[in-house]
């Protein structure tokens, strides 16, 4: 359904969503704008040209989470705590897509992870197109776009004084129940400024091939060059909306058995209990990160592993970009290999 | 009756050069003081002082020996210039300053420590019990991480 | 601003005559906001070497992640040279084995800033003087570069490297301690509750990323203590207890040792201030032994100085 929402009347209809649900919404914290939940002297932040900084996949996975409690007497019980039925708003299309992906992940037939699948059950994600398309973020090149309507129960798109609202589910629809339906001329012009959105950004590097090359060239110099300056931080990794390492740690003075964050760009992430550490320095932390974006994903699930946000363009302490990363290695010889 | 409050006591193991002294710090002190035996003052990384205070600690309580007395010549020095400046950090970020004490003793010194604990103890009550920087036993919840 | 070209000419006579077999110095990056640290092995890359205001890390980072026998050519401001002495004195590395291209600083420009200010479509940034003229998709916009410099670097006292092989440029004016100590003492004036409460503000936004341990250049540990697993020293995840001890440490583990450059601070992804903390302990360090991390590559930091010359500093 295609609906009109004044933009007067948004901040009312987020405070009457208070009534059922936790609302989460982009809000501003110090410089940068973060989701957070949602109370009555909440402001939204809607005209960033970019995203908030840390994913809303930490609304789903958060940093650090108490998975069990240790009790005296080799006991434990449960420390999950219960979670409401909630409201994600103004979630970007890049990053929808991306807990999309990450289901792939965490929801298989075999193993599911509890915790993740009941968060994504009570959730329901309503996105903001990006009629202003960020300078850092590359969606159209891997294949997503500003408009990007996966995962998402609605999506608005900015046309001035009103939004319009496309639903694509029955808990969207009810979310917007009561709302003037958009005339076909006004929708027409939101496809228009969709578009227009999609057009502007431009191509960042070529995919064609690029996962044969990457395999091909997992022992090229290239890697060493495009690692040299990494200085081994997580922020890569932890601002990816499409990261999902985690450690299990076993606090013991807190009685807690923990699940945090962590990345491949750490030292420790590899470490083994020998010792040997089979990624033992930047060169080969990086190519990891970048080949499982950029292969493995391919290999698992046929999905490249990056939605092109663009966060790690932004935030990179040392300016790495993986466009530049990948339009060089876009040049790096291989060899068609020829399928049976 | 009002719970007494805590202190981790961390003690040279030198320090206390009378034997009725050490064996009353050994066996015979109250259960609100946690006692770590450390070989030397200069052991004691600011470290455990952190986990101390974290961990709920309403004082912190570092004996040690006189200069010059120092069972490894500069042990005590070096711990003095670094607990002191870790003491005057934490201070500055919101651990009262007077909740950690320092206890020089000389060897000749005798009885002397089970005073200084008292009191200490009786300050700490007058300050009443810390919170800043205790959070090792607050679970974070919600919040702008969750 | 210094000559960019004799820059590139002293960078690519060092590479040329083999003096060194590596300089560390910049490159532009993809946009004009971020260029990057790059490392030079022959004269004829030296062409992409650039310098301005928003290289914004600090080099000597790599000074101890270059091979130890390696002959190491840097571009060094202030902030860097300090941090290579503070090196030189822990010994990873021999001054000898290094050549210093020594640039005095006006100060790095926050991008941050600039971007809140004009916007994201940044195509060049030019500074000029006291100005900085940058071009966006809007058209030019003139601006007073004192404003957009990061705050370490407001407060920065030695902007010109003391120990440099060569000085490009003029020396600059010497900053004014006071700023530092004014800073310090402002924070010292608020109740310990209020302390705590920015103090517990900054932390608790923290990531755990460690981006600015590894932009640091003294944090150089093979492991850090808080990567240790037995005994485990502090708690691991984003909890209260963990992102405070962090914080606490890390700062703490700079005493004597940090140069003020502000690289962390730069680093940080969630703009936690870092530099209050450290900034302290450099106050105390001045305050009490008279001591400047890396003015020199000799005097070793208060720390490692233990003497019994102490002794009367000691009350009972």
């Amino acid at each position: 359904m295609n609906l009109i929402l004044e933009k007067q009347a948004l901040q009312d209809l987020l405070q009457s969503w208070r009534q059922n649900y936790d609302v989460y919404l982009p809000q501003k914290l110090e410089r940068f704008s973060h989701f957070m939940p949602l109370t009555e002297t909440s402001v939204l932040v809607t005209d960033e040209p970019h995203n908030t900084r840390i994913p809303p996949k930490s609304l789903f996975l958060p940093m650090t989470e108490a998975l069990v409690k240790f009790t005296r007497y080799g006991g434990y019980e449960d420390a999950r705590h219960e979670i409401q039925p909630r409201i994600v708003f103004g979630i970007r299309p890049c990053d929808a897509q991306a807990v999309q992906l990450l289901d792939t992940s965490f929801i298989q037939d075999e193993y599911t992870d509890p915790l993740w699948l009941e968060r994504r059950e009570k959730t329901i994600t309503i996105g903001l197109g990006c009629h202003e398309p960020c300078l850092n973020g590359f969606c159209t090149t891997v294949g997503y776009g500003p408009f990007n309507k996966a995962d998402l129960d609605a999506i608005l798109t900015d046309m001035g004084d009103v939004y319009l609202v496309e639903t694509f589910s029955q808990a969207g629809d009810a979310c917007f129940q009561g709302l003037p339906v958009a005339a076909e001329e006004t929708y027409q012009e939101a496809l228009a400024v969709q578009h227009s959105a999609h057009d502007q950004m431009p191509v960042a590097f070529e995919t064609e091939n690029l996962k044969e090359k990457l395999e091909q060239n997992f022992k090229n110099n290239y890697w060493d060059e495009v690692s040299q300056s990494c200085l081994g931080c997580g922020v890569c990794t932890f601002l990816c909306p499409t990261c999902f390492c985690f450690d299990i740690v076993d606090e013991t003075q807190r009685r807690e058995r923990v699940r945090n964050w962590d990345s491949c760009m750490f030292r420790t992430y590899s470490l083994e209990a020998s010792g040997h550490n089979p990624r033992p320095s930047r060169v080969e932390r990086t190519r990891q990160r970048i080949s499982h974006k950029f292969v493995y994903w391919l290999d698992q699930v046929n999905q490249i592993g990056c939605t092109g946000c663009g966060r790690c363009v932004r935030y990179c302490p040392v300016g790495l970009d993986i466009r530049s990363m990948l339009r060089q290695a876009h040049s790096l010889p291989f060899e068609v290999s020829h399928a049976i | 009756m009002p719970e007494k409050p805590k202190i981790a006591l961390f003690q040279c193991r030198w320090c206390l050069y009378a034997p009725a002294d050490q064996e009353w710090v050994d066996t015979q002190l109250p259960e609100n003081i946690h006692l770590t035996k450390t070989p030397c003052t200069g052991r004691i990384n600011p470290l455990y002082v952190l986990n101390a205070v974290q961990g709920g600690a309403d004082g912190v309580m570092i004996s040690g020996c006189l200069p010059e007395q120092c069972h490894f010549k500069t042990g005590n020095m070096a711990a003095r210039r670094q607990l002191e400046e870790f003491n005057d950090f934490l201070d500055y970020i919101g651990y009262d300053k007077q909740r950690v004490r320092f206890v020089w003793l000389d060897l000749q010194d005798r009885g002397i420590i089970q005073k200084q604990l008292a009191a200490f103890e009786q300050e700490l009550d007058d300050l009443g019990p810390a919170s800043n920087l205790v959070t090792r036993v607050k679970v974070a919840e919600g919040g702008q991480n969750a | 601003m210094p000559d960019l070209n004799a820059i590139r000419t002293e960078a690519k006579r060092l590479l040329a005559e083999g003096v060194v077999d590596v300089v560390v110095a910049f490159k532009a990056g993809e946009t004009p906001l971020h260029p990057q640290p790059a490392f030079f092995r022959s004269a004829d890359e030296v062409d992409q070497l650039v310098y301005d205001g928003l290289c914004q890390n600090n080099l000597a980072t790599f000074l101890t992640r270059v091979p130890k026998q390696s002959k190491v050519g840097m571009v060094v401001r202030g902030c860097e040279n300090r941090s290579v002495n503070a090196l030189v004195v822990e010994k990873q590395k021999n001054r000898a084995d290094l050549f210093l291209i020594g640039v005095p600083c006006e100060g790095i420009l926050d991008w941050q800033k600039i971007v809140g200010e004009v916007g994201e479509t940044v195509k060049s940034v030019k500074e000029n003087g006291q100005n900085l003229m940058i071009e966006t998709k809007a058209g030019y916009q003139l601006l007073e570069r004192h404003d957009f410099l990061h705050e370490s670097c407001k407060r920065c006292i030695h902007p010109n490297p003391m120990s440099a092989d060569i000085l490009i440029g003029e020396a600059l004016q010497e900053g004014d301690p006071n700023l530092a100590r004014t800073a310090v003492e402002t924070f010292e004036d608020q109740t310990i509750e209020d302390r705590y409460a920015w103090f517990q503000k900054e932390a608790e936004r923290c990531i755990r990323c460690y981006a600015c341990r590894q932009a640091c250049p003294m944090c150089y540990c093979e492991e850090c203590f808080v990567d240790h697993i037995e005994p485990r020293w502090s708690e691991s995840g984003a909890t209260p207890a963990g992102m405070q001890g962090w914080h606490i440490v890390r700062a703490f583990h700079q005493t004597g040792r940090c140069t003020s450059c502000g690289a962390c601070e730069r680093a940080c992804p969630m703009d936690i201030k870092m530099t209050y903390l450290t900034e302290k302990l450099n106050h105390d360090m001045r305050e009490k032994y008279n001591f400047e991390p890396g003015l020199d590559a000799q005097t070793q930091p208060p720390f490692a100085a233990v003497t019994l010359d102490d002794k009367n500093r000691f009350s009972v």
